[in-house]
């Protein structure tokens, strides 16, 4: 196979929220399709009927899920379609967000937190 | 309830047709029953128009796709809820996956969930002790 200029091109995005230029590829070899610092993401692949999704819209970051291996998920949605994704969090996502979101609901309780001392 | 592990083959009988109580929403046209913890589960709920899982254990199944109550699904699969998040304007919502074929969605809580089942969910990721501390290291 000749070495063309696009093998050895690096390849990046830039993120549709705070701007930053990112890299395709992670530390640990894992693809990262969100922003390691604000963990915005973008509506590129379709995951119902997989390939390429048209809808090309900004998805922002709503929750963490636990796999019960206690690996992280981030659960994206689309703000155009409302589309759910999620995907696992990368070693050098920006810790300081990840925990905000994992700790965003407790702040927020619809019952009042005392009742639960009285079980 | 009886479940139906293999197809039924043609040879079988089929079931004679009876007058059954449940048509025009009469029995068991209102409920349904969980599929994690078998529990009867009324569709009306209080605080929610859509309930779609179970108060006791949080489960779902998959039978919407994108609009609640549209059965357009042909999954019929296990919908566990595996995460929490908070509107903007504090109403909790539980993200469910489905367990055999990965779909995502959301509902809103209801009232006469289970406090107990929605906190164990809120807190599972402030479970992993090491996480939290590496956070606070990098602060």
């Amino acid at each position: 196979m000749s070495n063309t200029g696009n093998t050895l091109k690096i390849h990046t995005f830039t993120c549709a929220w705070c701007g930053l230029t990112v890299t395709r590829n992670a530390a640990d070899d894992s693809v990262r399709n969100h922003c390691p610092s604000c963990l915005h993401s973008r509506h590129v692949t379709d995951h119902v009927e997989g390939g390429p999704s048209d809808c090309e819209g900004r998805m922002t970051p709503i929750a963490i899920a636990v796999l019960r291996t206690g690996d992280w998920m981030l659960v994206h949605r689309c703000v155009r379609c409302d589309e759910l994704t999620s995907n696992p969090v990368c070693a050098d996502d920006n810790q300081l967000m990840l925990m905000r979101m994992a700790v965003r609901p407790l702040a927020q309780p619809p019952f009042p937190l005392e009742a639960l001392g009285s079980l | 309830m009886p479940r139906r592990t293999r197809p039924r083959d043609d040879a079988q009988r089929r079931q004679r047709h009876k007058e059954v109580l449940h048509a025009g929403g009469g029995h068991r046209g209102n409920d349904f029953r969980c599929v994690g913890c078998r529990l009867t589960v009324s569709v009306v709920a209080p605080g929610t128009a859509h309930r779609n899982h179970c108060p006791n254990c949080l489960a779902s199944l998959h039978v919407d796709r994108r609009i609640p109550g549209d059965r357009d699904a042909a999954c019929r699969g296990r919908m566990e809820a595996v995460a929490i998040f908070a509107r903007p304007d504090g109403e909790w919502m539980i993200v469910h996956q489905c367990r055999s074929c990965g779909e995502l969605s959301t509902n809103r809580i209801a009232g006469d969930d289970s406090v107990v089942a929605l906190m164990r969910l809120a807190l599972k990721p402030l479970q992993d002790t090491e996480r939290a501390s590496r956070t606070l290291l990098a602060l």
